[in-house]
């Protein structure tokens, strides 16, 4: 047998399959300790739902907290950067524990729970539309330039009252912070290009926001300030995290749900047959199947009994969606993709205090698009012989998805 | 303060989709408890006016909480 090296997160076979990779850690070791990158790799679904929910003992303050070096190492140039991204990093709200945490997630919760977000449906289902009238059918286009992007990007400018103008911006910012989780060793000269001018940008919206207040997310963030709850900082820190993180994940949803959709023609089927009913649950199974984000981090806070092993107080932890997706003691028949699945407690969000702000809405935009698709289009043919990913240990992001609608 | 007030609602949480987010437990800290598995239940006997009941259950990140009216609408427990 051919030997794999399993402490290898940025290997090809790792990125191309995590599923088979992280799949092969959660059956021979679930709660493994990767040597090389000194970090725990946690690939069980139990074991990911004890860790979310126990935020006492799991705590998301990695980047300020952690005494290692970032894995894989960086250049000389990453490491003079080091603090100013541990800084970046360190200001988001993902990167809080309770009480802070709570303050800064009660400026925004209320306006991302479902009943809120369901009030927002109309408005992405008319932009999935224009976006699919403009596409027409019937010649070969890239999903992720045509689709995948356009329409998170559209509906997160919208939330946020950027101008219409600047959306390719958001985009080239975007493609620089994706660097956070590359393991390139000069990553960080890209991501902090990208972070100083993300932050620019959104400094002078911040300022025109404190002035005279708007519907819109930035006028949100900017309330915190005013309140006492955040600095000017950690507001242009979270305006950036909300317009990255509103679009990046939700582009993965629909590139790597239209593939499985294509890979597995009964299942399209059964949506096209009953495109309304059975688009919620599709959404759901493309979260589960494919996920979006493969991973994320926290630090024990605490030593702390995971399986059979004990994590000690400042270790560090990569638990991996892609894995405990498919356990197959969490979920039937775990590699069939199943439209019908029913419960369906995918991980693709998380969980516990800071299960996805923005969970609702990515759920929307995937179920109207899935759902537009299937009422407008009769297949979806695949024109990209072996898709090829970002070389991301946290994004599962196509690079490109050539189809052609018919 | 809270048992003065007459408490008509009732609430069930569904374990098949709570995330164990648990700002249930923040907002109704006597009507929703941590179980073993860190999701949130109901507690029947608890101290909370509607209003907070209701609160958690419209807050829910993954509207797991299902509000019910009792049918008399008089004050229960006290």
């Amino acid at each position: 047998m051919q030997h794999i090296d399993l402490d290898d997160l940025f290997a090809a076979d790792a990125i191309r399959d995590p599923h088979t990779f992280f799949g092969r850690l959660r059956e021979s070791d679930p709660v493994h300790w990767n040597a090389r990158h000194q970090v725990w790799i946690v690939t069980r679904h139990a074991d990911v739902i004890s860790i979310v929910r126990d935020h006492d003992a799991f705590s998301s303050a990695v980047i300020r907290s952690d005494a290692r070096p970032p894995y894989p190492p960086l250049d000389v140039t990453g490491l003079t950067l080091l603090d100013e991204v541990r800084c970046f990093r360190g200001a988001q709200l993902v990167e809080q524990d309770p009480p802070r945490h709570h303050a800064m997630r009660r400026l925004l919760h209320h306006y991302f729970t479902p009943p809120a977000i369901e009030a927002l449906r109309p408005f992405v289902r008319a932009a999935v539309t224009e976006l699919l009238d403009e596409l027409g059918t019937g010649r070969p286009l890239d999903v992720m330039t045509a689709l995948a992007a356009p329409l998170p990007v559209t509906v997160i400018a919208h939330l946020m009252g950027v101008p219409e103008a600047h959306r390719p911006q958001l985009r080239e910012f975007a493609d620089k912070l994706l660097h956070i989780n590359r393991g390139e060793p000069d990553r960080f000269t890209p991501l902090v290009d990208g972070i100083r001018s993300i932050l620019e940008y959104v400094a002078p919206l911040a300022e025109s926001r404190l002035e005279s207040p708007g519907q819109d997310f930035i006028s949100v963030l900017t309330e915190g300030e005013r309140t006492g709850v955040m600095s000017r900082y950690d507001v242009l820190v979270n305006c950036a995290l909300l317009l990255f993180a509103g679009h990046e994940t939700t582009m993965n949803l629909i590139g790597n749900g239209i593939l499985a959709l294509i890979r597995h023609p009964e299942e399209w089927e059964k949506l096209r047959a009953n495109p309304e009913q059975m688009t919620r649950g599709a959404t759901e199974e493309c979260l589960r199947f494919d996920p979006p984000v493969k991973s994320t981090q926290r630090i024990a806070a605490a030593d702390v009994t995971l399986g059979e092993r004990t994590i000690r107080k400042g270790d560090r932890i990569r638990w991996i969606m892609t894995a405990a997706n498919r356990d197959p003691s969490a979920f039937p028949e775990p590699d069939r993709f199943r439209i019908d699945r029913r419960p369906n407690p995918h991980v693709s969000f998380g969980g516990g205090i800071h299960f996805c702000l923005g969970a609702a809405l990515a759920r929307v935009e995937g179920q109207e698009l899935f759902r537009a698709l299937a009422e407008r289009v009769s297949t979806i043919e695949l024109e990209t012989r072996e898709p090829e990913y970002q070389p991301s240990i946290q994004f599962r992001s196509l690079r490109e998805l050539r189809v052609t609608l018919q | 303060m809270s048992g003065e007030v007459p408490r008509r609602v009732g609430a069930s949480v569904d374990h098949d989709v709570c995330v164990g987010h648990g700002g249930c437990r923040r907002v109704a800290p006597t009507a929703f408890r941590r179980t073993a598995l860190g999701q949130s239940e109901f507690v029947e006997a608890h101290e909370e006016p509607d209003a907070g009941i209701l609160e958690a259950a419209a807050n829910c990140p993954v509207a797991a909480i299902t509000v019910r009216v009792e049918e008399s609408g008089a004050p229960r427990n006290q």
